[in-house]
């Protein structure tokens, strides 16, 4: 089977200070992983090398076979429709209702979504996340935790064979966190690759799924899933 | 029993419809939005661009006017006038013409008798008065010659100057210079013209491309988000190429139709003489040109706005 993501000895520097360092890693279909580690220690540039915000220095970024590393900017929506992304701060449009931010996602992508078709898949993408009720409602009617749900409707309504997601319970109580992470096993269950960087470590060590940990730029540890292991960077951090 | 999933072909008329439908919403719709909302901000460049618009068209026309005055110029300043004496022997002048129509480097020769002469300086403003002033004709009779190239009209004046026929105080209309200054005079007018143009083009950019990046700035999340969720790169900029096409070619129908109107009022016939070959259909041309130029203007200003801001 092909990895959805592989990255082949990626390296990043901004100016002289490496953020990424020789990093190999590979995401298979329907895999939940973690990416862990103390601030600075590259989790975010790993993202954006995925998502095909920036270039890596060296190595190659590989994304359901598109070689991202050297993409044009021209031809940065090809990753972008495989990928679907969730951000800390939700990142909806404030002037569109929770519905009209998911199918915005949907038409733009491709255009040959008609307006019914966008509105019955929004409202799917919606119910899957329990806010088929919520559809009409503005991103400032809504809790931080449904917010960060309409986002999550958002990523998966193309049916991305990728989520990634940078700290998504950052901005969320405990409950609402948990809450999270049940849809993103959900999602994962369903065949999409789900890589998830987040510094909540009780949700990493009770979920048990497959953790990456990275250190000043570099991948030190790779653990499986169903091993309960030392998280490397608490001792650094 | 493995079944077959049958699936119904998309109707491709359905198809282009809802493709044709998708961009028209967020291409045109969004950008027309965009543009009431953001009008506080544009209201600069639209005011520039108005003003750059109308010079230019004002300017273009007036070139015009300029070029087909020099023509005229040209025309009559190769046209050589030798005055006859008032008691001249017609076998002298007739003498005269021969000479000069076998001349190779004339094209032409007519005769003008007092009366013509008379006729033709009453239609030449201010030179009825005099005409007036005076109880005899005071205007000579003349050969008029027609040379071929301008710049041997004054050989040909050297070869008729003494002739017997000619009148000795005013031998003939040659006036060493007059068309080298003309043409002088405006070739600087063209040169300022167009100097000052080029000013109030670089004004009119600066001032649109910094009201499409206020726009840009405006909208960075949006912008944002539409990226991160995979709308291709013209779809992003699309909206703002638009906006800018709109500033433009507002600014241009303003432009274009005051162009219209000053054109209209330069070929009405109490101007014809300063601005010959200005028509109707002329300024229609220019008010044409002038819009399309709004438009142009307007989205190229966008697109260099946004390589400079959106990219970064």
């Amino acid at each position: 089977m092909r990895s959805i993501v592989e990255f082949k000895g990626v390296t990043r520097a901004y100016g002289s200070r490496l953020a990424l360092d020789d990093v190999h890693l590979a995401l298979e279909p329907g895999e939940l992983s973690f990416l862990v580690g103390p601030s600075g220690a590259g989790k975010t540039t790993l993202l954006k090398l995925i998502n095909r915000e920036i270039r890596p220095t060296s190595g190659e970024v590989w994304v359901d076979g598109i070689a991202a590393h050297s993409l044009k900017a021209s031809h940065v929506a090809d990753v972008r429709k495989r990928v679907g992304v969730v951000f800390q701060d939700y990142k909806l449009l404030p002037r569109l209702t929770a519905m009209e931010n998911v199918a915005l996602a949907l038409q733009v992508s491709d255009l040959r979504v008609s307006d019914e078709e966008a509105s019955d898949r929004a409202l799917d993408a919606l119910e899957a996340v329990g806010l088929g009720d919520r559809g009409k409602a503005f991103p400032h009617q809504l809790s931080g935790g449904q917010q960060q749900r309409v986002a999550v409707a958002r990523a998966v309504v193309a049916q991305p064979p990728l989520l990634i997601a940078d700290e998504p319970t950052g901005n969320l109580d405990i409950d609402t966190s948990w809450e999270m992470m049940d849809l993103f096993g959900d999602i994962a269950a369903f065949g999409t690759a789900v890589l998830i960087a987040t510094h909540n470590v009780e949700i990493v060590r009770r979920l048990q799924r497959r953790v990456l940990t990275l250190v000043q730029g570099r991948l030190v540890r790779d653990q499986p899933a169903g091993r309960t292991g030392r998280l490397a960077w608490l001792a650094s951090s | 029993m493995a079944g077959v999933v049958l699936r119904g072909r998309f109707p491709r008329r359905r198809m282009v419809q809802v493709v044709a439908t998708n961009v028209f919403r967020y291409i045109f719709r969004g950008a027309a939005r965009n543009w009431v909302r953001n009008m506080g901000s544009t209201a600069p460049a639209l005011g520039s661009m108005t003003l750059l618009l109308f010079l230019s068209g004002v300017i273009g026309l007036s070139g015009l006017a300029l070029y087909n005055l020099e023509q005229v110029e040209a025309g009559q300043a190769s046209v050589l006038h030798v005055y006859v004496r008032d008691n001249a022997a017609s076998a002298d002048v007739d003498a005269l013409w021969d000479r000069l129509a076998q001349d190779p480097r004339v094209a032409s020769v007519a005769f003008t008798t007092r009366a013509e002469a008379l006729k033709r300086a009453q239609r030449i403003p201010g030179l009825p008065q005099l005409a007036d002033a005076s109880e005899s004709n005071p205007f000579p009779a003349s050969l008029d010659v027609q040379v071929k190239k301008i710049d041997d009209v004054a050989a040909i004046d050297v070869l008729v100057r003494n002739d017997i026929a000619v009148d000795t105080s005013y031998p003939t209309s040659y006036d060493q210079g007059a068309y080298q200054r003309i043409q002088a005079v405006l070739f600087g007018v063209a040169v300022a013209g167009l100097a000052f143009l080029a000013l109030l083009a670089f004004v009119a950019v600066t001032v649109t491309v910094n009201s499409i990046r206020a726009a840009i700035h405006s909208r960075r999340d949006e912008v944002a988000i539409m990226q991160l969720v995979g709308a291709p790169r013209w779809m992003v900029r699309g909206p703002f190429v638009v906006e800018g096409a709109i500033t433009g070619g507002l600014a241009g129908v303003v432009g274009g139709a005051v162009t219209f109107m000053t054109g209209m009022a330069a070929g009405s016939s109490s101007f014809a003489q300063f601005a010959p070959g200005i028509t109707v259909t002329v300024a229609a041309l220019a008010a044409g040109i002038v819009f399309a130029a709004g438009l142009g203007l307007g989205s190229g200003s966008s697109l260099v706005s946004l390589r400079r801001h959106l990219e970064s």
